[in-house]
C-alpha cells in the first residue's frame, strides 16, 4: 500500500505540510459527521494522546462541539483499538516512524475499517502504513504539539461548511490493495479450512485453502470470500 | 459570524467547493505556524532573564536532592506531564519528578470532597516540602486552583516557577511566584505552543548545569 495522496499534487502558496494538515483535517470532519469516534496513541509520550482527546472532547473555544475522543494509554494500544475502534472510527499516532505499535496499528487499520493519520518524523512509515503521514522535520515537542492543534482547529472549521462534509468526493484511501479490489482481512479465529476475520466491512468467514496455515492475527488479502495471500506468511 | 470565523475570518459562510476550502485551510494554517512561531521567539526573548533565574535556582534544588511538583489543568495538565517526561529524561540527574494532575483517583477524591480549586493545593501540602520546586502552568493565568497550589507551595517552602498566557492574569507580581514566565498572546493554542518551547528550553537549562548557560536564541 502506498500513503495517501500528498499536497505536492497540486500545492501552490501553502506549504506541503499545511495542504496535509488541511487534507487531513476535511477527512476527519467527514468521519465525525458520520458518527466516528477518534482515538489517540501516542507510545512513551502519553501525555500527548491525552492532549489530543482533551482538545476534542472539551474544546477549549466556547460553543464548539464536543466530539468523543479517548486517548489509548494502557500496555497495548494495538489491542486497544482492535477492541475499541468501530469501522468508521479515526486513529491519530503520534510516534517517530519506526514505533513498532504505530506500524502495527498503521497496517491493520484497514482490516478495521478504521483511517490513521501519523504525526510523525524520522524515517517514514514502511510501504504497508496505511496512515496518512503528517511528517515533521523532527519530534520536537512544539512542532507536535502545533500539529495536532491545527488538527483541530481547522477540523471545527469545516463543520462550519456542512456542505463539504456530506459530499461524496470523499477519495478512499489509495492503496493497491483496494485498487486490486481485494480486501484487508485480519484472522480473528481459526476454522477448518477457513478463518473468521475481521474487514472494513465487518465480520465473515473465508475460506484459506490457498493460503495454508493461518494464525489469529494474521492479515489476509481477501478477494470474494476467498484468502489469495498471507501478509504474514513470510513473517 | 459563525462560530470558526474567529479563528478564520476570511472563510465564507456559503463556501461549497471543498478544494477552495482546502487550499483556505491551508494557507490560514501557514499563517498560524508562522505566527507560532514569531511568538515563540518573542517569548523567548522577553523571558531570556527569568528563565535563566529559573533554572539556576531549580538546578540547585534539584542537584540538592529536592523533588518537582508540577500541575496544571486540562491542556496544561499534558504540558505538566510533558515536563516531567523531559524533567525524568535529564541524564545524570535523577530529577525526581512528578505531575500532580496526572492521577484521576486522587483528582477526583479530591474534586468531589474539598473541591477542584483544591485539587493541586492539597496534594502540595501532603508532599512538598522546603527542598521542592512546584511548577504550575494556567494559560489564563487565573486558573484557582493553580494560584491555590502556589499559595500553598509558598507557605512551605517550596521554589516556585509558573506559567502563563495573555499578560500573566493572577501569576504575575503574585508573591507567591519566585519566577513567572508570561506568554503574551490571547491565542490560548499559540500559549500552549511557546509554553512547550519555554519549558523544554528550561529543562535544558536544568540540564546543562548552574554555571554554564544556554543562549536563548
Amino acid at each position: 500500500m502506498t500513503a495517501t495522496p500528498t499536497v505536492e499534487d497540486g500545492a501552490e502558496s501553502p506549504s506541503r505540510d499545511a495542504g496535509d494538515l488541511a487534507r487531513s483535517a476535511l477527512r476527519i470532519a467527514r468521519r465525525f459527521s458520520r458518527g466516528a469516534s477518534l482515538w489517540s496513541v501516542a507510545p512513551g509520550r502519553v501525555d500527548h494522546a491525552r492532549h489530543v482527546a482533551v482538545e476534542f472532547v472539551h474544546p477549549v473555544v466556547v460553543g464548539k462541539r464536543a466530539l468523543p475522543a479517548e486517548a489509548l494509554v494502557d500496555a497495548d494500544p494495538v489491542a486497544d483499538v482492535r477492541r475499541r475502534a468501530d469501522p468508521g472510527d479515526i486513529v491519530i499516532g503520534i510516534g517517530p516512524g519506526d514505533d513498532p505499535t504505530l506500524i502495527e496499528i498503521a497496517r491493520r487499520a484497514p482490516a478495521w475499517g478504521v483511517e490513521m493519520f501519523w504525526i510523525g518524523w524520522g524515517a517514514r512509515p514502511p510501504d504497508e502504513s496505511s496512515a496518512t503521514p503528517l511528517w515533521l522535520a523532527d519530534g520536537d515537542e512544539v512542532s507536535i504539539v502545533r500539529s495536532y492543534h491545527l488538527l483541530w482547529e481547522l477540523t471545527h472549521v469545516c463543520f462550519e461548511q456542512p456542505d463539504v462534509l456530506g459530499s461524496g468526493d470523499d477519495p478512499p484511501v489509495s492503496c493497491a490493495v483496494c485498487a486490486d479490489d481485494l480486501s484487508l482481512a485480519e484472522v480473528a479465529e481459526i476454522e477448518p479450512g477457513a478463518a473468521a476475520v475481521r474487514m472494513a466491512s465487518g465480520r465473515g468467514s473465508v475460506d484459506t485453502s490457498l493460503v495454508g496455515p493461518v494464525s489469529v492475527g494474521d492479515l489476509l488479502l481477501v478477494h470474494a470470500g476467498v484468502a489469495l495471500r498471507s501478509l504474514d506468511e513470510v513473517r | 459570524m459563525s462560530g470558526a470565523s474567529f479563528l478564520y475570518p476570511f472563510l465564507e459562510s456559503d463556501e461549497r467547493d471543498p478544494s477552495t476550502l482546502l487550499v483556505d485551510l491551508a494557507s490560514s494554517a501557514d499563517r498560524k505556524i508562522d505566527e507560532s512561531r514569531r511568538l515563540i521567539e518573542r517569548s523567548r526573548r522577553q523571558n531570556r532573564d527569568v528563565i535563566e533565574a529559573a533554572a539556576g535556582s531549580m538546578g540547585h534544588r534539584i542537584r540538592a536532592g529536592g523533588k518537582v511538583l508540577v500541575f496544571g489543568n486540562g491542556g496544561s495538565a499534558c504540558d505538566a506531564s510533558a515536563f516531567v517526561r523531559r524533567l525524568e529524561g535529564i541524564s545524570g540527574l535523577d530529577v525526581r519528578a512528578r505531575s500532580l494532575a496526572a492521577d484521576p483517583v486522587v483528582l477526583s477524591a479530591l474534586s468531589n470532597d474539598v473541591g477542584v480549586a483544591q485539587v493541586f493545593s492539597r496534594q502540595v501540602e501532603a508532599s512538598g516540602s522546603s527542598d521542592d520546586v512546584a511548577v504550575g502552568f494556567s494559560t489564563s493565568g487565573q486558573s484557582e486552583n493553580v494560584l491555590r497550589g502556589f499559595a500553598v507551595a509558598r507557605t512551605r517552602g517550596l521554589l516556585t516557577i509558573a506559567f502563563a498566557g495573555y499578560r500573566g492574569g493572577a501569576l504575575t507580581e503574585n508573591p507567591d511566584i519566585d519566577h513567572c514566565i508570561v506568554i503574551e498572546s490571547d491565542a490560548v493554542h499559540r500559549i500552549q505552543e511557546a509554553q512547550a518551547d519555554l519549558s523544554s528550553l528550561l529543562c535544558r537549562l536544568v540540564a546543562h548545569g548552574p554555571r554554564r548557560s544556554e543562549e536563548p536564541t
